[in-house]
């Protein structure tokens, strides 16, 4: 199965979401939280601002500095800082199997905070690991059950799990 | 939450730049795209693709009436809900006969339990009813030996027609007599507004259900046909007792609806104009207003309640939890 940046952006917040999105059973898309995430991202960084897509990942820009290829992600808050630094890391690691070298950045607007990130060795084994587990939660015919945790309130599938 | 725009003159709906107005003879007027969910068009309305892909970019979606008030169809945007493995859910359910009647019971059952709901409701201000309540206990003896949705929906009707006839006791009211359901057309009023009401309440689930990853063209109780959208039908049993039929009591004994607000039309009786305008205004706040939801632990609207009730349905087809109906506490 194809593992994408969404699924390991989830697994460290929810195995449920995890799930769920991999059967397209996308969250509440009105969720005020998910279109402020989403005007942010659209808003900042116009100039370097481009999606790369490659395969099954979507990048959020992409710039040279001198020679070195970073590549970036803007997010409404490091409130998920772990799930970021995850994604990153996946995107990091689906370049350098393209024969890309490349470093990373996690951007934060609305914090004005900055990031780097390299793949190191430790990354890529627990990246390993990460998309395993994520391949044993999504082949279960059953999704987890919900369990109250401190994300449910912000999270747009609160109403789903909690109907 | 984003609000519904029930447009009822007759005029054109255009598109300008990033917005959009509605122009009548007498000028125009801007509607807020941000806060807009869905339109009802019950006028004479005039539109272009220009609007239509608007409407897409804006995930607004826009639903038509016919001049005697019933669900003509929609404009949705490209679908963007899709989730192959809830169709095939959705299908696996309705294939195994016996997966079918679990769901067309658990319909019925809800649709049952909050008619007499709202009949108790009335018993208790002294309205002679308890009769008719005894007769739909009686027949709802039957529900649970059913085994096809043919029986089902025949009970089912059983039920509704003597619930019908309650209205009299409810209402009370010499303009407003049910004599029997009559349907395509009514003939009288207090069908014309039945009818009316239903339709409301059919577009209003088929709106939330567009807003999950279910398909509505997918329905257990009633049987899914190329003609139309059955799991609207099914859901929306649920909630005409305790949403639609409330709201025709509300207008008829506070007087808000008159006879002048119906008209004849070949031969049968119809809500005109103004009578729509009062009839759907009362209908969209009985949507809006709350009540404490015990789970999420916090209020909810009746409109937002047939969501949740679409995401328990959900939750069913994927073998999570067993669907248990909405059913009104008071």
């Amino acid at each position: 199965m194809h593992i994408t940046g969404t699924l390991i952006w989830y697994y460290y917040i929810c195995p449920r979401e995890v799930w769920l999105m991999s059967r397209q059973l996308t969250p509440w898309q009105e969720n005020p939280f998910i279109e402020i995430g989403r005007l942010i991202s659209q808003e900042s960084y116009k100039k370097e601002k481009k999606e790369i897509h490659l395969e099954n990942i979507v990048i959020d820009l992409l710039k040279t500095e001198d020679e070195n290829v970073v590549i970036g992600e803007v997010k409404k808050s490091s409130r998920f800082e772990k799930s970021a630094k995850m994604q990153l890391a996946f995107y990091l690691l689906k370049l350098k199997q393209f024969g890309v070298e490349a470093t990373g950045q996690l951007l934060f607007p609305k914090e004005k905070k900055k990031i780097t990130l390299t793949l190191t060795k430790e990354l890529e084994e627990e990246l390993e690991f990460t998309q395993s587990k994520i391949k044993e939660i999504v082949q279960k015919e059953l999704p987890p059950p919900a369990k109250k945790i401190k994300f449910c309130s912000k999270c747009g599938y609160q109403e789903f799990c909690w109907s | 939450m984003k609000r519904t725009i029930y447009i009822f003159s007759d005029g054109e709906l255009k598109r300008k730049d990033n917005t959009l107005y509605f122009e009548t003879e007498e000028g125009k007027k801007y509607i807020p795209v941000e806060n807009t969910q869905e339109i009802f068009v019950f006028g004479e309305v005039t539109i272009n693709k220009r609007l239509l892909e608007f409407l897409t970019e804006t995930e607004i979606i826009m639903h038509f009436f016919n001049y005697y008030g019933y669900y003509v169809g929609s404009y949705y945007p490209r679908e963007h809900l899709n989730s192959g493995y809830m169709i095939l859910k959705q299908a696996e359910h309705y294939l195994d006969n016996e997966k079918r009647m679990i769901l067309a019971k658990k319909f019925v059952y809800g649709a049952v339990e909050n008619i007499k709901k709202v009949l108790n409701y009335y018993a208790l201000r002294g309205k002679a009813i308890n009769e008719i309540v005894e007769k739909i206990n009686e027949i709802s003896k039957s529900i649970d030996t059913c085994t096809n949705t043919e029986s089902l929906m025949a009970i089912e009707g059983n039920i509704r027609e003597q619930y019908y006839y309650a209205f009299d006791h409810i209402l009370d009211n010499e303009h407003f007599i049910f004599e029997g359901r009559t349907r395509q057309p009514p003939k009288n009023r207090l069908n014309a507004l039945i009818s009316f009401a239903n339709s409301i309440i059919y577009t209003v689930v088929l709106s939330e259900i567009y807003h999950t990853h279910l398909d509505p063209r997918i329905g257990y109780l009633h049987s899914t046909n190329l003609r139309r959208f059955t799991l609207n039908l099914d859901v929306a049993e649920i909630f005409k007792p305790i949403i639609a039929d409330r709201a025709i009591f509300s207008v008829i004994n506070k007087g808000i609806i008159k006879k002048e607000h119906f008209e004849h039309k070949l031969d049968g009786i119809i809500m005109n104009e103004k009578g729509k305008q009062i009839f759907v205004q009362e209908m969209d706040e009985k949507l809006r207003s709350t009540l404490q939801h015990k789970n999420l632990n916090r209020h909810v609207s009746y409109r937002q309640l047939i969501r949740l009730e679409l995401y328990k349905i959900q939750k069913h087809l994927i073998g999570e939890e067993e669907y248990q109906p909405f059913i009104m506490w008071w």
